[in-house]
């Protein structure tokens, strides 16, 4: 049998009293693109400094491409590269040096795919660290460990600082090394990157995994959204099997829909409907109804998050295309959907 | 309605104010963080002070006994040029002065650039000088009440020196009565005040703060040698009033006292601190007056992996201390015959055992001298030290320890490249040190001299171990754990040597790294107590590298 890419098995790190990471149990096979979503303190750097070997755990064990994390580094650290978080570099180097050590440490570089992503990522490699913007250090490290064609890519929020055409640069790379088989795991809270990259998506909340799976499992987990205009009165949907949240706004009817949409359906059909608009819950949705906190450690309610979705589909629909309206408000960071919700509550 | 209603009603008035206005806002916190530092050393200055004329009166009880030390120092050109002249070692104040003077003058001195430096450039490189930029102030504004904080610093500074300078001479047998005291504490501070204002004009030159620590230390070093010069009786002794370190001896704090001095003094702080000012308001907010060069053409030569990268970034800082250990070697092997040829028989050579010198004439003052360079050696292993907690704590380290390299080979990487700087330090001590006693005339050999630079390495290995231990148990602590080990060591070796006799002193003693070291060439080096240097500091720095291997990356 292949070896998984990553396997962790009741991960734990401790800080004295505090678990940053519990019990976390993973599984990723080569050649998966893997999003590692949570707010940040949720445990998705402690995760990652882990399978480095460079913290070790309180519990548990993890291993990559079936070499134990902390036994073997020099081994699990020959096929994967790394993005930190925050670029620190040395300040004094310039780019072009940089790029040249992070290559020889780590042992083997494609060279003409360096300079591909230098001109793709506009990078000036003449200038000194120091002079860079937050921005263009994280480029290098970017290129640094793309250029290392390395099996395993570990990106911790790899693109805080990026501007957006360099975020559309960043995702074609991603894309580029899915293609080549390279395994990708994306720890990130910007929603839209890991929706446009993922094949699997992993929501941690609190230290803990809350939630692992594809995104249409995830999705059907969740309710759908709908929106129906009526060229008349409008009909009685609050007790069709399935539908919450429904509000009505004049000839307007929205609702959530969980499991089988056919009574809804049937009901509809009956009305003479004028506009029919359905939704899947963006991974916004999902991330809110998982993640709803008040401060404390609770989840929402079923019925605070139906609340927050209802609100979350009168901004959309106000903006009529909903795919593309859904892929604005994605593009927002969790900060904002939080104020979002709390602006709808 | 009235002018009350009006500024009652209008909403920007309306809006709670809270604190005071900007304009003391940047004074307070500089002066929060320089004062707390000024109390601190200001103590350290006082408890030197104190322990040192308590000593004297101890010690040389008799005046013959202090005739001797006068005959033996008053006209020495070796110590004189090192310490400064010592025309009153008859009186409690005037060995003082000279004993532990010099040592106050540069303590004072480090003391200020690396203050005004930290407070000023510091802030600057790390963020958060635009911060405070972005209230109601203007570059310029807020340079000189950064400066007003800095000032409030150095009171401190004097005001605890000068609070047990007093206090030591209310006692009957030291007997300094208060005006002179608070003169003296006045003296002993001034190169600090000067050189707070020199870090804050270097702050302005340099872009970042390692630059400008470096530009100032440079100046001092700079100050120190034409001071040194001018005091070593070969007849330039005008030069003394071309360095601001002979300002303050010109101040003569307990042999009559020439309070003209402090004209100059404050002419150059005050020139200083407004020049720093005009600058900081003609420059842009984290840009420096002198040009960064922001682009370079690649040199990959180093970077091929953790140990070249090491020497890449060591390289600057290295060289600044070979140069400063070269040039004072030089300067003192120049020096050492003149001064020699002063202290041949009589008590003099006494005294100079007493610091652990024997010997004859060059090589004895050779010997005294070289502690003074064992000191910088063992600086220069501690800020090796350090330096790898930076790379640790500013995380740069995991770039390199997230590739195939384990931490083990970065860590030896490191310290073979350190060992390398502590050896070639040694080496350029004995060979400076042979050029300028060559250049006159004087016997002391080559294999000799080179010897006796290597024999100033193991202190600073011992030194270096702990730091390396310190690293791998207490990573957060490494800087404070080295640097007060080798604070600890000089102090103990400064308070010791001068003539110590009693079991309490000769433990002090025995604590110093320094006094474990034999003062070759003046005598032969001690290879066992060497040897135990060695084995105890690789010893130490095994330890912490076991210890560095299990534990986390941990950052600031």
């Amino acid at each position: 049998m292949l070896n998984l890419a990553i396997r962790a098995e009741g991960l734990t790190k401790r800080y004295r009293a505090v678990a940053a990471l519990d019990r976390l149990d993973l599984e990723i096979a080569p050649g998966e693109v893997i999003g590692y979503l949570g707010p940040n303190g949720a445990g998705k750097t402690t995760t990652i400094k882990l399978l480095l070997g460079l913290i070790s755990p309180s519990g548990g064990r993890a291993e990559i491409f079936g070499a134990d994390c902390q036994r073997r580094p020099a081994e699990t650290h020959r096929r994967l590269a790394f993005v930190a978080g925050e670029a620190n570099l040395w300040p004094t180097l310039t780019g072009a040096e940089t790029l040249h050590l992070l290559g020889r440490v780590h042992g083997s570089v494609d060279v003409a795919y360096r300079d591909e992503l230098i001109a793709r990522f506009d990078l000036d490699p003449a200038k000194k660290v120091r002079a860079y913007s937050k921005g263009n250090r994280q480029k290098v490290i970017l290129i640094a460990a793309l250029m290392t064609r390395a099996e395993l890519l570990l990106l911790d929020e790899p693109t805080s600082g990026l501007d957006p055409l360099m975020e559309e640069a960043f995702r074609l790379s991603i894309r580029e090394a899915r293609d080549r088989g390279q395994t990708v795991f994306l720890s990130s809270h910007i929603l839209s990157e890991v929706e446009a990259l993922c094949d699997r998506v992993g929501i941690l909340r609190a230290g803990r995994l809350a939630e692992m799976g594809s995104l249409a499992q995830l999705r059907q987990l969740s309710a759908r959204t709908v929106q129906a205009t009526f060229d008349g009165p409008v009909p009685d949907l609050s007790r069709v099997p399935g539908v919450s949240s429904l509000a009505v706004d004049g000839r307007v009817a929205r609702c959530q829909v969980r499991g089988p949409v056919a009574p809804l359906l049937t009901v509809l059909a009956g009305a003479n409907v004028t506009e029919l608009l359905s939704r899947e819950p963006s991974l916004e949705e999902l991330f809110l109804a998982q993640y709803g906190e008040h401060g404390d450690d609770q989840p929402l309610t079923a019925r605070e998050v139906d609340q927050a979705q209802a609100a979350r589909v009168a901004d959309n629909t106000r903006a009529d295309n909903t795919r593309a309206d859904s892929t604005r408000a994605d593009n927002t960071e969790i900060a904002s959907t939080q104020v979002a919700r709390h602006d709808a509550g | 309605m009235t002018q009350a209603d009006l500024t009652a009603q209008s909403p920007a008035r309306a809006a709670p104010r809270t604190g005071r206005p900007a304009a003391t806002v940047i004074t307070r916190l500089t002066a929060r963080k320089a004062v707390r530092s000024g109390v601190v050393w200001g103590y350290v200055f006082g408890a030197l002070i104190a322990s040192s004329a308590v000593s004297y009166t101890r010690i040389y009880q008799t005046q013959a006994a202090r005739d001797a030390l006068a005959a033996a120092y008053g006209a020495n050109n070796a110590t004189s040029a090192l310490f400064g002249p010592a025309p009153q070692l008859q009186t409690v104040p005037g060995f003082t002065a000279f004993k532990i003077g010099m040592t106050l003058i540069l303590l004072g001195a480090v003391w200020g650039l690396l203050t005004s430096t930290r407070l000023l450039r510091g802030e600057e490189d790390d963020g958060r000088w635009e911060l405070l930029l972005a209230g109601q102030t203007t570059r310029g504004r807020a340079a000189a009440e950064a400066l007003a904080g800095l000032g409030a610093g150095a009171c401190a500074l004097w005001a605890l020196t000068a609070i047990l300078t007093v206090g030591v001479g209310l006692d009957s047998s030291v007997g300094l009565a208060a005006g002179p005291a608070l003169y003296f504490a006045l003296a002993m501070t001034a190169t600090a005040v000067m050189f707070l204002a020199v870090g804050a004009l270097t702050s302005q030159l340099a872009s970042t703060r390692r630059q400008a620590a470096s530009y100032a230390a440079g100046f001092l070093g700079g100050c120190y040698a034409l001071r040194m010069i001018a005091d070593a009786g070969v007849g330039l002794h005008g030069l003394i009033w071309a360095s601001p370190l002979g300002w303050v001896e010109e101040l003569r704090p307990f042999a009559g006292p020439q309070p003209l001095a402090l004209l100059p003094i404050a002419a150059f702080t005050a020139v200083l601190a407004v020049t720093a000012v005009r600058l900081a308001g003609l420059r842009d907010a984290g840009a420096g007056i002198l040009a960064d060069r922001a682009r370079s053409a690649p040199r990959l030569r180093l970077l091929s992996g953790p140990a070249g990268l090491a020497i890449r970034l060591a390289r600057p800082v290295v060289f600044g201390w070979w140069t400063a250990i070269a040039l004072s070697a030089l300067l003192f092997g120049i020096i050492a015959r003149s001064a020699g040829s002063t202290i041949s028989g009589s008590s003099a050579q006494g005294v100079l055992a007493k610091l652990g010198a024997s010997g004859t004439g060059t090589d004895a003052v050779l010997g005294v001298c070289f502690l003074a360079l064992a000191v910088l050696i063992a600086f220069a292993a501690a800020g090796q030290v350090t330096a790898a907690r930076s790379e640790e704590s500013s995380q740069r380290l995991d770039h390199l320890l997230a590739g195939p390299v384990s931490r083990s080979r970065w860590l030896g990487g490191r310290l073979l490249v350190a060992a390398v700087v502590l050896l070639a330090g040694g080496a350029a001590a004995g060979l400076f040190a042979w050029l300028g006693a060559a250049s006159q005339h004087s016997g002391a050999g080559l294999a000799t001299l080179l010897t006796a630079g290597l024999n100033l390495v193991p202190p600073a290995i011992t030194i270096g171990g702990i730091g390396v231990a310190a690293f791998g148990a207490w990573p957060r602590r490494t800087a404070a754990v080295v640097y007060t080990a080798l604070t600890w060591s000089l102090l103990a070796d400064l308070a010791g040597g001068f003539g110590g006799s009693g079991a309490a002193s000769r433990w002090l003693l025995d604590t110093s790294v320094f006094h474990q070291m034999t003062s070759a060439p003046a005598a032969a080096p001690n290879w066992t107590a060497n040897g135990i240097m060695v084995s105890v500091g690789v010893g130490c720095a095994l330890l912490g590298g076991l210890a560095f291997n299990r534990r986390d990356l941990v950052g600031n």
